[in-house]
């Protein structure tokens, strides 16, 4: 099976049975890896029943048929259960080096099912897996797990995917950290691990990924290589990370300010990534044979911190501008104390911006925090919010259900930042109209991963081929609706493969990778093909799960238009962007079912 | 009556607009540097011209035609073929649109780009309003 190990680590862990399941071919050939096997695996075990923090929510870790070869960016790994966060699809993924390693220790993903007796951790080495108990493991900040599990296992290169203090509590922001401080952070799916007491999952081995065609294999990704060292994208990123697109997003009014209702504040350009390079890099950071490392590594003098993972663009949006804080450090170590318990930088964000806004309208008192007063640009309150929240105590218990839960909690749930309950990320669906599309019709809520309209507009134009061309951002048409779904279907495509969003090659150069991993021969049109049978299948999925078409919506908060800067007065068309979006992936009008052959 | 494109004439009708905008001043206010443009044959362009103009803190000084890259260095050179410039002008391809999609190279100091997005939106939108004329 070129392309794949071809099997799979099941684990039961209600009976500590670990067994080796041959990965089903069909599946593969027609979802291809990560979160689009995945959902084909899960679509006939997940139903309305299923308890996300019940021993039945099976945990999936996954990889696809390029991760571990010698494609740049192509170290990425999906996570995917039913969500406790948002009861809905889960699914998150990451970068580093825990996919690559799992693979080279002899597996494409591992399911895991059942709630161990006591904590355990899991060993797979050299295709030999193992539980073991966890012991003080079990408390330990998620820095302080990969180092101890690397010494148990006696091997630097031991790769490590875990949970923090969160995750334990079942915090439902909680992620899944790799590799440092790399996450697969949304959708709570740290909660789903706490919930069946597995601490990390150890990997190592010195396999290889078996490809169809290795020399053509080599010949293709060293061409993709040679794209990166002109590509400004590829050079901005590597200079300023992320959050380089800081200075631009505010301008464009992309920059969600002041719990999302503000289009443009001064002080919000102190946030640049620009400054942050200059005044706190410490070294960049790269994935699996990544040659744009777009990784920071920072530290934050004020705040004793000297070697934090981040910030990224969401990070400073989320913990920064989100929240009136526009001073890096103070953003740095917010951002580090989330790395540290393994939550969700995100969630947390837009669940203290509404915790902040709630405030200021008298809805939330001394009397409902226990004392704090949860003020806008009060970066000492903010950091021990997310303590609080990781530990689970006093008001953190309430933030620890996240943002919609606080909404109604408080009666207002037109205050709510989110998306099927996922807190919307640090992109302006009124900066990008088609970014409205992406998020309300994303399979795991609000998500920028899923259809990235603010690249496209801003210019990417290498993928023609599959009719996708940048356009006029503030653009409210059928056809912004149609482009933004056909995104959507080319970045599930990615999220399955799995490729970092920023490894952008284009369709020639994509399309012979993977018939060179794979032999499947395919056409740039049946990539298309593949990327809307995986968007089609969560959103069965989903209807499953108890979605209707009632559901495709964008929160009250985000249908205002901004009163001042790059996207002032714009607000997204949603029934006209949502018509060019059915129309393209073929969904029935009225019910808003997939209607195209799915391989079930 | 327009002006050529592109021309010395151009570039200091560009740094007299420049130079009159009170909304480039203020969204250039921390811009430190020279450039470059260099205009690229292409089926109606058939030279490569290269035009120069000093731009610290709002303000634009120096602006001429270069005979070739020898005669001056600038923090910035960007370079695209003659239509690509034109649909810049005309307001038909976005700047920044432009820089990340490659079709406008950029080499130079990408802090000062990334810091200050305003600065290049503000220049293009002054040259946009040049009557100019691209001799077809
Ligand atoms: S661009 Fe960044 S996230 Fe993507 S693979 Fe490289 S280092 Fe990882």
């Amino acid at each position: 099976m070129n392309g794949y190990l071809g099997k799979l680590l099941r684990v039961d862990l209600n009976q500590s049975r670990l067994w080796d399941e041959a990965l089903n071919e069909d599946y593969a050939r027609n979802y291809v890896g990560g979160s689009g096997l995945a959902a084909r695996y899960l679509y006939n075990i997940l139903d309305a029943n299923t308890d996300p923090l019940g021993p039945e929510n099976p945990l999936f870790f996954l990889t696809g048929p390029l991760v571990g070869t010698s494609m740049t960016s192509a170290g990425r790994y999906s996570v995917c259960a039913r969500s406790p966060l948002t009861g809905i699809w889960g699914e998150a993924n990451s970068g580093g080096f825990f996919g690559p390693e799992l693979r080279y220790a002899g597996y494409d993903g591992v399911l895991i099912t059942g709630k161990a007796e006591q904590p355990v951790w899991l060993s797979i080495v050299e295709g030999q897996a193992a539980l073991h108990t966890a012991g003080d493991l079990w408390g330990s900040d998620i820095y302080a797990t990969q180092t101890r599990l690397r010494e148990a296992l006696g091997d630097p290169k031991v790769r490590v995917a875990c949970i923090g203090l969160a995750g334990e509590n079942m915090v439902k922001l909680a992620g899944i950290a790799n590799d440092h401080g790399r996450f697969s952070a949304r959708t709570g799916l740290g909660a789903v691990m706490g919930s069946k007491n597995l601490k990390a999952i150890a990997a190592r081995g010195t396999g290889k990924v078996p490809l169809y065609a290795p020399e053509e294999f080599r010949a293709v990704t060293n061409q993709i290589l040679a794209l990166y060292k002109e590509d400004f994208p590829a050079q901005s990123l590597r200079a300023y990370g992320t959050a380089g697109y800081v200075n631009l997003s505010h301008m464009l009014g992309d920059l969600p300010i002041r719990y999302f209702q503000l289009g443009e504040y001064a002080p919000a350009d102190n946030l640049s990534g620009v400054d942050l390079a200059e005044k706190y890099l410490t070294r960049n950071t790269a994935c699996h044979k990544c040659v744009i490392a777009c990784g920071r590594e920072t530290r934050s003098p004020t705040y004793n911190d000297s070697k934090v993972d981040g910030p990224e663009y969401e990070t400073v949006g989320a913990l920064g501008s989100l929240l009136m804080i526009f001073d890096l450090e103070a953003v740095i170590h917010a951002g580090h104390l989330c790395n540290l318990y393994g939550m969700d930088i995100i969630s947390m964000g837009v669940t203290i911006g509404l915790a902040c806004e709630l405030f200021e309208r008298g809805l939330l008192t001394t009397a409902d925090t226990g004392g704090l007063e949860i003020r806008y640009g009060d970066a000492e309150t903010v950091f021990r919010l997310i303590e609080l929240t990781a530990r689970c105590e006093g008001f953190g218990a309430v933030l620890a259900e996240g943002n919609a839960a606080l909404a109604e909690r408080a009666g207002v749930p037109e205050l709510s930042a989110t998306v099927n309950r996922l807190e919307v990320p640090m992109h302006e669906p009124r900066a990008y109209l088609g970014m409205a599309v992406t998020y309300a019709l994303s399979p795991r809520g609000a998500c920028h991963m899923e259809g990235d309209m603010f690249s496209l507009d801003l210019g990417q134009s290498n993928l023609e081929e599959v009719s996708l061309e940048p356009g006029d951002r503030h653009d409210n048409t059928i056809e912004k609706g149609r482009t933004a779904a056909r995104l959507q279907a080319w970045r599930n495509l990615y999220n399955s493969l799995t490729l970092c969003q920023f490894e952008n090659p284009g369709v020639r150069p994509l399309l012979a990778a993977i018939n060179a991993a794979t032999g499947w021969g395919l056409e740039a049109e049946d990539l298309m093909t593949l990327g809307k049978r995986i968007v089609n299948i969560k959103r069965l999925m989903n209807f499953k799960l108890g979605l209707t078409k009632a559901n495709d919506r964008l929160p009250d908060l985000l249908l205002k238009p901004l009163k001042e800067g790059g996207s002032a007065g714009y607000v997204p068309d949603i029934p006209t962007l949502l018509a060019g979006a059915y129309a393209e992936f073929g969904w029935d009008p009225e019910s808003g079912r997939p209607l195209g052959d799915l391989h079930l | 009556m327009a002006v050529k494109f592109p021309s010395d004439e151009w570039i200091k009708e560009l740094s007299a607009q420049l130079n009159a905008s009170e909304s480039y001043a203020q969204a250039a206010a921390t811009w430190e540097g020279d450039n470059i443009f260099v205009i690229l044959p292409d089926a109606d362009y058939p030279d490569t011209t290269y035009l120069y103009i000093n731009l610290q803190h709002g303000k634009a000084s120096d602006a001429r035609q270069l005979s070739s890259l020898d005669e001056q260095k600038a923090l910035f050179n960007t370079s695209a073929p003659f239509n690509t410039w034109r649909k810049v002008l005309e307001g038909r391809l976005d700047p920044i649109q432009g820089m990340f999609s490659g079709k406008l190279k950029l080499v130079g100091s990408l802090a000062q780009v990334q810091r200050t997005p305003k600065a290049t939106y503000e220049m293009v939108k002054v040259a946009a309003q040049i009557d100019t004329d691209f001799g077809s």
